[in-house]
């Protein structure tokens, strides 16, 4: 027997008789172990950032990375462990694509997100597999709903924010940004009030080496028109990507 | 293993003619385009032959048998001359097209043939032939690559199929040469970007019956006289380019 | 014989200024014997889309089912309106799907997609035509697409008779004389016709006579 879940720990798919499934508490325990990672709605656009922390000075941390593009228009990052986000990046790509390839066109925020979630869902439901030990901020544009930032959680279940933090620090994090948002917020003062939480319980030094940012921008209608003529023959302007190092250590210098 | 061998004695050498009249006029067109295949054997053979001062054939379909038809009519219609001293009658020569074709009734030429020009009471007359002899007097005639890019558009604009005129009005039974000419060249511009058999270049034959003046010519350019009767027939051709790709 | 002249019928949508129309024949046949005038090709998608579909009649009338399913999906899965041109791809897609064992139908999508700078106060639109053949290959014309047994008739006239920026009543008029006058030269199409022209605040159909041979 399992030290705390009792006789219900071991088979995922079994509620305990208090009504839960213990497996799933244990996973958002794996996620508020990993890394703070927190999204920022603003009026004119979306950011997420990350801290990133290596377990030794020797690994290259360049290769080390948090913040990862769906498709052109989307992009996530999470808090909890890596070899399942990178799963979740696989299966979430694919989806994209296999959506591009009926629609002709990448899917809307939230139609991506619950197919994320779907895939999370399973792992809570399925025999001989265990929840996804991640959280994930999922941030996007579309013509339908502009940008919108979403978090997902190992049940499966996601939900909109103006602005969440998941991870170590997510507590504080959240409370932070309850007192720092407001509604008009631009994106250049998201991106600042970002790396404000995120130094807020930070261990070692803030650098670009230690962060990695998101950011997704809202096309202007000129832009849009411009990329709609006819048939989507090649890419589309992409509308979330991922701050160089150059970029970020310009924020933080700031 | 028995060989087989065949000689296909037919080929198809694309293009388009058109012939349209006009109560006292006949306008006869063709592109000049020769194919076979995919592949353009010639930019400018004529489709469009003046046989006399009143008659002109247009042959479309195999081009070794159009020019030897031409041909044959041709020296069939000086024999008519030195033997009457006078040009064959557009009825006579139909009724000749249809024997000679008809007398290959089971070799035919491979054409389509379109004769326009001015009967003996003056009218405009467009005479069709099918391949073995076959034959009938209309008002306009679209045979060839595009037919049935064409033809359609002619029954719509020549014969007013489909259209009603405004109450106590009547459509026309002919139209003026000028509107003629320009319904003759958009059916090839038209043709030419829809259909890759048709291009390069454009020949237009237009007959005047006597006492017809040129008019509806002065605002085609490059309109170039050829015959002229002492009776005041006349047969002007007009040479225009075409898309050549 | 071609399976595509089972049935017959033809299809043709022409763009506007502002509006879009497409216009199909009403015969369905069986061979050269003529079945029924009253024979529907083009079928409502959405209040700003409709699509065409020429080709054998029985694959008509799976794929309209098909299409419908898919839409209704769409519509409930991403609480959205289907602009015209992802409902292009989507037709597209589910053609692709059959690549070697094919719907023998060549669909034409008429739509208006709404602009990025459009907005519920003041709606603007753009026409959207396009046409596939039977595995789903895309065709996005700027004046005009054509379909089905009278095709090659129809591209002659609509060569002559198109041009851009007609209002809605000449459209109406164009399309209806260019399939007309087609159909009257094509033994599998006619024995009537039906036009719709899709215009921002409006859709008008007309059932028109036509040669009844």
């Amino acid at each position: 027997m399992a030290s705390d879940g009792g006789a219900y720990s071991y088979s995922l798919t079994v509620f305990s008789p208090s009504g839960k499934l213990v497996q799933i508490e244990h996973a958002l325990a794996a996620v508020a172990q990993g890394t703070t990672s927190l999204g920022i709605k603003a009026t004119n656009g979306i950011v997420i950032a990350t801290e990133k922390k290596s377990s030794s000075l020797l690994i290259d941390s360049s290769m080390l990375d948090k913040v990862a593009i769906i498709c052109p228009n989307i992009g996530i990052v999470y808090s909890g462990m890596g070899p399942d986000f990178r799963v979740l990046v696989a299966k979430a790509r694919k989806s994209a694509q296999a959506y591009w390839k009926i629609y002709g066109e990448y899917p809307p925020t939230k139609v991506l997100t619950r197919e994320i979630a779907t895939v999370m869902q399973e792992a809570t439901q399925s025999g001989g597999v265990r929840p996804f030990g991640v959280s994930l901020l999922v941030a996007g544009w579309d013509i339908t709903r502009g940008p919108t930032l979403y978090q997902v959680d190992p049940s499966g279940s996601f939900w909109a924010w103006k602005a969440s933090a998941i991870g170590k620090n997510m507590v504080n994090a959240k409370t932070f940004l309850e007192k720092r948002y407001n509604d008009d917020i631009s994106l250049e003062d998201a991106i600042h009030t970002a790396l404000l939480t995120l130094k807020e319980g930070f261990e070692g030094q803030m650098t670009e080496k230690t962060i990695e940012i998101g950011v997704v921008t809202v096309p202007t209608p000129a832009e849009l028109e411009a990329s709609q003529v006819g048939a989507a023959t090649g890419r589309p302007t992409p509308t979330f990507r991922i701050l160089s190092e150059e970029e970020v250590r310009d924020y933080l210098a700031l | 293993m028995p060989q087989q061998r065949q000689f296909n004695p037919y080929s198809e050498n694309g293009g388009t003619i058109l012939a349209i009249a006009g109560a006292d006029f006949a306008v006869v067109a063709g592109d000049t385009r020769q194919s076979e295949g995919y592949s353009i054997q010639t930019r400018y053979a004529p489709k469009v032959f003046r046989l006399t001062d009143k008659a002109v054939l247009a042959v479309n379909g195999f081009a070794a048998d159009g020019n030897i038809l031409v041909k044959t009519v041709k020296q069939r219609l000086e024999w008519y001359r030195h033997a009457h001293a006078k040009d064959m009658p557009l009825r006579a020569i139909a009724r000749l097209i249809q024997t000679i074709l008809y007398a290959k009734r089971f070799f035919p030429y491979y054409v389509y043939n379109i004769l326009g020009g001015i009967e003996e009471d003056g009218t405009g007359a467009v005479y069709s032939f099918d391949p073995v002899g076959s034959y009938e007097r209309e008002a306009c005639r679209a045979a060839g690559a595009a037919q049935a890019l064409v033809q359609p558009f002619l029954d719509n604009q020549i014969y007013f199929k489909n259209q009603k005129p405004k109450p106590g009005q009547s459509h026309p039974t002919h139209l003026p040469l000028d509107h003629v000419l320009s319904l003759v060249i958009d059916s090839f511009t038209s043709a030419t970007e829809r259909h890759i058999e048709v291009g390069d270049g454009l020949e237009i034959y237009v007959v005047l019956a006597r006492g017809h003046s040129a008019q509806g010519l002065s605002n085609i350019p490059g309109a170039q006289e050829i015959s002229q009767t002492d009776e005041g027939e006349r047969v002007f051709v007009v040479r225009r380019d075409l898309k050549k790709d | 014989m071609s399976i595509m002249e089972l049935n017959g019928g033809s299809v043709i949508a022409m763009v506007g200024k502002d509006c879009v129309a497409i216009a199909s024949d009403l015969r369905l046949g069986n061979q050269a014997l003529s079945i029924s005038s009253n024979f529907q090709k083009i079928f409502p998608v959405t209040d700003r889309i409709y699509i065409g579909l020429p080709g054998l009649a029985s694959d008509v009338a799976t794929l309209r089912e098909r299409f419908r399913l898919r839409v209704n999906m769409y519509t409930i899965k991403e609480e959205r309106e289907l602009e015209p041109e992802t409902f292009a791809h989507l037709v597209s897609s589910t053609l692709y799907e059959k690549r070697f064992s094919p719907y023998f139908v060549e669909p034409v999508v008429a739509g208006l997609s709404k602009l990025p700078t459009s907005t519920p106060e003041s709606p603007k639109f753009k026409p959207f035509i396009c046409g596939t053949d039977l595995i789903g290959c895309l065709n996005f014309a700027k004046d005009f697409i054509v379909c089905g047994t009278a095709s090659e008739k129809l591209f002659g006239v609509a060569e002559g008779l198109w041009e851009p920026d007609l209002e809605p009543e000449d459209l109406f008029e164009t399309i209806s004389q260019t399939l007309l006058n087609a159909v009257d030269r094509d033994a599998f199409s006619g024995w009537g016709a039906v036009v719709h022209v899709l215009t921002p605040d409006k859709v008008i159909t007309r059932t028109l006579r036509g040669r009844m041979d």
